[in-house]
């Protein structure tokens, strides 16, 4: 460092102490120091995701094999998407319906979960930490071997079916009861939600449901009236962090089914997999990751311009 | 003098093949075949005055990750090759090295001109096959024996087979398994043995066999689902994306036979519990069949990068692998049962192969029919036939209508390749 480099650092410091840095001169090199710090993560952020995301845009429009150089095609990726491919519309329906059972389930399921760990009860320590352990697990692929054994034809499910006299039920042969199999382990998984949910129930004044109490009111009209209102902020938080999940599964369906029967759990990202990895059509792997993309934000944007109607902040004057 | 010394020097090095080289080599397989090969670069290695940096993962991720590495120009200068991956890398019989190239390193006389045509694309050797591969029937003999049931040697044999194992054992006995690339291949070899044609005729690259003759393929695979010689899909699936050798039905005898890769006989046979018998079998053939109908093709290929700055060393690194005494001691037959005649002949004098594989590759080497064509694996055209199969098998295309869609399908592929 430089003398005069000294003097300029003192002068900021002398600065800051007597509430005058924005008079301060700008310090030699502070700039660059920044942007050396912030270096990894710019370029991390170019290299592994801004360039690819572009780049992806483009290859949707073109012909892509990895092996010979992208054939620009314009819009006919989409246009086949759009009128010819059967998968396509199979997978896509799929995934809807996968994410609109998906969600609402879990956040109920987690928002019950943490209604019940909020109270003071023996052990709750224990119990908090032991719902929360299949959110650790529950990405893995040794959780979703399990579930496949657990729910095969001759799994555990079927044989408690079995004792109590109920007929074994085909979790994956049959289409509707496999997508219901898949779906049940992304709910299991509802540790994250719960946490959230938790730590948002233990930061609501226990004054409110004093005053609710001594005006008569139920446990079921203090949750609806005053528990929900006031969680509206982290339903909101958590409806969409679990929707862009939903999206994006990966792991259940190709361990445990396949994607099948008959495409029934064949979840867009399957699709993409196969198209880019099995097939080698780059091109039209993109322009389905595209369209899996614009699905995503629109339906977090009707999330945004729907929250201003039921999410209620602190301070909120609404009644 | 000193000028002299260092002229003779290289001269020698020279005369004595390339130079030292730095090289690379990428496969896929289990733990075994890792170490084997990782001992087999070292001697060859050190024989040749070479360096290789082994790379190597299972099979799950490989081809992803060398379409990458092909796509970058940086594979490995020894790159392990899966034959059905030969037309998506190498359309043209440019995506590779011409190992005829390298004739002076490779001993190219170990090969049959039939097996040597099998690694070429476009007439330029692409790939030298390591092992011939096939799919032959394994029989779960301590079933049938229990049964009193002789195993089967026509596949009218194995309906009535089917029926008594049933009928002795119990209904939730199969006699036999087809389920996904299985269940293509049995129809695919009813059909064939039915015409004598393969899937794909290599005079028009388009589909051989017409509706009607795959209809009846597929028909018949419908009734071995209807009479329980197997598990239909809806039952299959039930299990879950689970692989036969791993299903305890299979371990336990209740499913007693498939039609699998020769070179996988010992993933299939060592899960076997309680001391059954596993064994394999002559091919099955129709009353009306004018071929064997065997599928049979090269398993893998060592092939050369066309981006490698060292073709002629990682030339002598294959020869010595596949065709020298040093490489192919330790290669072993961590590949199967080897396709270059030195290494077979070496390998079975050695005593070196489980005598049950041999005895599989023997049947699978012994049987015949027609050439296979690589486009029976091609991914987009066996997605097409295995879909529409699950259709069928879920009644809701019937015969004609799924051999119609297979048919265009495989021909809307095959016409991609067109020059």
């Amino acid at each position: 460092m430089t003398r005069s480099e000294e003097l300029d650092l003192t002068e900021t410091s002398a600065g800051r102490v007597s509430g005058q840095a924005v008079s301060a001169p700008r310090p030699k090199g502070r700039g660059s120091i920044g942007l050396l710090y912030l270096a990894p993560y710019i370029v991390g952020l170019v290299v592994f995701t801004a360039i690819p995301f572009f780049a992806s845009l483009y290859l949707s429009f073109t012909d892509y094999d990895l092996m010979s150089a992208p054939r620009w095609t314009g819009l006919e990726n989409y246009v086949e998407l759009f009128t010819s491919d059967r998968t396509f519309r199979r997978s896509l329906y799929v995934t809807l319906l996968y994410v609109f059972i998906t969600v609402p389930l879990k956040l109920a399921f987690a928002l019950f979960i943490a209604y019940i760990l909020n109270y003071r009860l023996r052990f709750i320590n224990f119990f908090r930490t032991a719902f929360y352990v299949p959110s650790i697990l529950g990405g893995s692929i040794a959780i979703a071997v399990l579930w496949r054994y657990i729910f095969a034809t001759n799994g555990l499910v079927n044989m408690g079916l079995g004792a109590v006299g109920i007929d074994p039920v085909n979790w994956f042969g049959d289409p509707v009861n496999a997508l219901f199999t898949i779906t049940l382990l992304r709910c299991w998984q509802f540790g994250s939600a719960m946490v959230i949910f938790l730590a948002a129930l233990q930061s609501i004044d226990k004054s409110l449901y004093e005053a609710a109490a001594i005006d008569g009111a139920s446990k079921w009209t203090s949750f609806v009236h005053i528990t929900l209102p006031l969680l509206t902020p982290v339903i909101f938080f958590n409806l969409i962090m679990q929707m862009v999940q939903a999206f994006q599964e990966f792991n259940g369906p190709y361990i445990i089914t396949g994607g099948g029967p008959l495409k029934s759990t064949y979840l867009l990202p399957l699709y993409i997999y196969d198209e880019a990895f099995r097939r080698f059509d780059m091109g039209y792997a993109s322009a389905i990751a595209w369209v899996l993309f614009v699905i995503i934000m629109v339906l977090t944007l009707i999330a945004f311009w729907s929250s201003k109607k039921w999410v209620f902040y602190a301070g909120d004057k609404r009644s | 003098m000193k000028a002299l010394m260092t002229s003779a020097a290289l001269a020698a090095l020279m005369a004595s093949g390339a130079q030292a080289a730095d090289l690379r080599m990428s496969w896929w397989g289990g733990d075994s075949r890792h170490v084997m090969t990782q001992e087999a670069l070292r001697v060859c290695g050190e024989k040749h005055g070479h360096t290789i940096k082994a790379e190597f993962t299972g099979f799950d991720g490989y081809l992803e990750k060398l379409t990458t590495q092909m796509a970058g120009g940086t594979e490995a200068d020894i790159v392990q090759v899966n034959w059905p991956w030969m037309p998506l890398f190498s359309r043209n019989g440019t995506g590779f090295a011409d190992i005829r190239e390298f004739s002076d390193q490779i001993d190219l006389s170990q090969w049959t001109e039939e097996q040597l045509a099998s690694g070429e694309m476009a007439g330029i050797l692409n790939g030298l096959p390591v092992s011939t591969s096939g799919r032959v029937f394994f029989f779960n003999t301590t079933t049938f024996e229990e049964a009193g049931v002789p195993l089967p040697t026509t596949w009218e044999e194995l309906f009535e087979a089917s029926a008594q194992l049933k009928e002795k054992l119990g209904q939730d006995y199969f006699a036999f398994n087809g389920v996904k690339e299985t269940a293509q291949l049995l129809v695919s070899l009813q059909v064939t043995q039915m015409t004598g044609k393969d899937l794909v005729d290599p005079e028009t690259n388009r589909v051989a066999w017409t509706v009607d003759e795959l209809a009846e393929g597929l028909a018949w695979y419908g009734r071995m689902v209807e009479e329980g010689v197997l598990q239909g899909h809806e039952q299959e699936a039930g299990q879950g994306n689970v692989n036969l050798f791993e299903k305890p039905d299979w371990a336990s005898g209740k499913i007693a036979g498939s039609y699998e890769w020769d070179s996988t006989w010992s993933k299939f046979a060592d899960p076997m519990i309680d001391d059954q018998v596993l064994v394999p079998a002559k091919m099955l053939v129709r009353q009306d069949a004018v071929t064997e109908g065997v599928y049979r093709k090269p398993s893998m290929l060592f092939a050369i990068s066309k981006n490698s700055a060292n073709p002629e060393a990682a030339a002598e690194i294959i020869n010595c692998m596949l065709n020298e005494p040093e490489g192919i001691d330790a290669l072993g037959d961590s590949r199967g049962i080897p396709a270059s005649a030195v290494a077979e002949a070496r390998l079975a004098e050695a005593g070196a192969f489980d005598p049950k594989m041999k005895e599989a590759h023997d049947i699978l080497m012994a049987a015949e029919g027609p050439v296979v064509s690589p486009f029976n694996e091609h991914p987009t055209l066996r997605g097409a036939f295995l879909d529409t199969m699950e259709e069928y098998g879920y009644g809701m295309l019937d015969e004609e209508e799924a051999a119609e869609i297979i048919i265009d399908e495989a021909n809307r592929v095959l016409k991609g390749f067109d020059s």
